[in-house]
């Protein structure tokens, strides 16, 4: 466990990560609306400790109810459409939602049409868009700290 | 009944009404059922074709039929073929004669009747979960058939992610059908892309050199060793264990990061084309390579110790989900988990055009008990033989090559197999004139469900998440 602990300062101490320089939060929630699993490696990268979400006071939180942002991955299939708006319903006012990573802002998706229910931005306002095919956890940290 | 002879490939068409006969045939010679798919029926005819793949060492032996609208279910004798034939009842309209109740699986009925495994008794309920997940994860449903907190059965449903990417590559270049199979999935990509890639250049009558197999064998095991640390990682989130949780995720990072410096990608999307390799590595970049791999090699081992020696992570892992060899066989798993409960099965030993070698063994352990704790330990043990074969690829440059053609020339169907970090995945691709006519991915996540459904009967409902990250099955790879 010492052993563990020990790596991870080390991390830490390479990654060489600048304190939180202010008190703001947001409470992000993520939906996979039909993404192929690399933004969500990416996503969750982004709250390991190379990169370390937390210390801008971001965290991802268990249910909608309690997050002021919606992340959402992947072109929306038919399929997921109805979870998606419903997980967006359940959100507080204000929210924010952000498309995540190419499919999410509809660029060079590849899907059959019929089976894709309509680009996120003609389903919900979209905020904040990060590209990239995954979007790297830096990348996903700088856009969304913009706006905070 | 026709017969043609390919290089590994046997197309064996028959009439419908043998099509089962001709099954149980196969499975009695000692062959495994790898994959059903159906189809157009070939040269414009009305109706489907409807084959099954089966495999026996590196041989491939496909079984066709064509169909009007129903055929002989082969669910009972090969319990694995069960999705493949519910996958086809309800993506191109196929009655299996002998598949009853067919639940679908592609079509999401609001109905429960239709969809679940009727489960009664007294006290019995049921508890949902998913789509959307508390954590980051994929979607997908689960729906929990309990008494008390104690699991009776388990239905996935899953299909939520499914994007139709085999039909949108219908029609497309032979070259450009890559991306839809890389795109299945992110964490599969390499596996997916090399898949296609063989079975693409087989149909097209090429073969890959001896520089390609190298080349793709080095990004394949690039892939499984990032993927073997997220799941150790995991399955220490599991059980809420932070520390190995980090640990691992860190060293994953450090891996992602070697995949970016080397190949371009963190995930190393586009390393794999179709009829060539254009992925190289030589110079101080390779030796620079080689020395990042031997000390996330070493790190790695030390920090697999402390996992060894946390008596109370360890603790939480003995005996839990487990999936005896028995269901192992019969449900059709393969990878890792099958593994773990004692399979010798590794599509790594059956692989002529890559680079593993006859001198290749899966690794093996010494006590399969088959439960969380063998999927563990089998990764760690994987790990240290991915670093190892690495060491030893990376001893050489690895270079740009196109392929050859082979004697055979083009063939009407491609089948490659090829080991991912969670099992073997089988790439069909048809083409004609150049463009793909049918492209068919069924990965080892898609094989494994079934096991981890086994699995979870008669555990408990909070140590679902242990299990399933033991399993850590992709949702994409099997929605497509």
């Amino acid at each position: 466990m010492f052993v563990l602990l020990r790596q991870l300062h080390r991390v830490r101490r390479q990654a060489g990560l600048p304190r939180r320089s202010d008190v703001r939060s947001l409470a992000l929630r993520h939906v996979d609306a039909g993404s192929c699993n690399a933004c969500e490696h990416e996503l969750t990268a982004a709250s390991a400790p190379a990169y370390d979400l937390q210390r801008f006071g971001l965290d991802i939180v268990a249910s909608p109810r309690h997050a002021d942002a919606l992340l959402v991955t992947g072109a929306v299939t038919t399929r997921m459409s109805v979870a998606l708006s419903r997980a967006y319903e359940a959100m507080p006012e204000p929210r924010l939602v952000v498309a995540l990573g190419d499919c999410a802002i509809g660029c060079g998706v590849l899907a059959d049409a019929d089976e894709l229910a309509a680009p996120l931005d003609e389903l919900l306002p979209v905020d904040i868009r990060v590209p990239g095919c995954p979007p790297t956890p830096d990348a996903i940290a700088a856009a969304i700290l913009a706006r905070l | 009944m026709s017969q043609g002879a390919q290089h590994g490939v046997e197309l064996q068409t028959v009439e419908a009404g043998v099509w089962r006969e001709a099954c149980a045939e196969a499975l009695d010679s000692g062959a495994r059922f790898a994959c059903a798919y159906a189809g157009a029926a070939p040269g414009g005819r009305e109706g489907l074709a409807w084959s099954a793949v089966f495999v026996r060492g590196p041989g491939v032996r496909v079984i066709r039929t064509d169909v009007e609208t129903s055929v002989d279910s082969i669910v009972d004798l090969a319990p694995g073929a069960d999705w493949d034939e519910r996958e086809a009842h309800d993506g191109y309209g196929l009655d299996f004669d002998g598949h009853e109740p067919m639940r679908p699986l592609l079509v999401h009925d609001d109905d429960l009747e239709t969809w679940t495994v009727p489960v009664t008794g007294e006290g019995v309920h049921q508890v949902a979960v998913g789509p959307i997940h508390a954590g980051v994860i994929e979607s997908g449903h689960f729906r929990f058939h309990v008494v008390g907190e104690r699991i009776l059965a388990l239905d996935p449903r899953l299909f939520y992610k499914h994007r139709g990417l085999e039909r949108a590559a219908e029609g497309a270049l032979v070259a450009d059908g890559l991306a839809y199979a890389l795109r299945a999935c992110g964490a599969c990509a390499v596996t997916n892309s090399v898949a296609y890639a063989q079975a693409s250049e087989m149909a097209q009558g090429l073969v890959a050199t001896r520089p390609m197999r190298r080349a793709r064998t080095v990004l394949l095991e690039l892939e499984r060793l990032y993927n073997h640390l997220h799941d150790i990682a995991a399955i220490c989130a599991g059980v809420g264990f932070a520390a190995g949780n980090m640990a691992f995720a860190a060293l994953k990072e450090r891996a992602l990061r070697l995949n970016a410096q080397i190949g371009g990608h963190r995930f190393l999307f586009g390393t794999v084309s179709v009829g060539l390799n254009e992925f190289e590595l030589g110079g101080v970049e390779l030796q620079r390579a080689r020395g990042v791999l031997r000390e996330l090699r070493a790190d790695t081992a030390t920090a697999w110790r402390e996992l060894e020696f946390a008596a109370s992570f360890q603790a939480r892992l003995d005996g839990v989900g487990e999936l005896t060899i028995a269901d192992a066989r019969r449900l059709g798993s393969v990878g890792p988990a099958a593994r773990a409960s004692g399979m010798r099965i590794d599509t790594r030993t059956e692989s002529p055009d890559l680079w593993y070698g006859s001198t290749f063994k899966a690794v093996a352990l010494a006590d399969p008990t088959g439960d969380v704790a063998a999927r563990l330990q089998i990764r760690a043990a994987e790990l240290e033989q991915s670093f190892e074969m690495l060491d030893d690829l990376l001893a050489e440059p690895v270079e740009g090559s196109p392929s050859e053609p082979t004697r055979a020339g083009a063939a009407p169907i491609g089948v490659a197999r090829v080991e991912s970090p969670r099992g073997e995945t089988v790439c069909v691709c048809e083409a004609d004139l150049g463009r793909v006519k049918r492209l068919h991915l069924r990965t080892g996540s898609y094989a494994n469900w079934a096991g981890l459904a086994n699995a979870c009967a008669g555990e408990l409902l909070p140590d679902f998440p242990l299990i399933n990250k033991s399993f850590e099955l992709c949702y994409a790879c099997v929605d497509r």
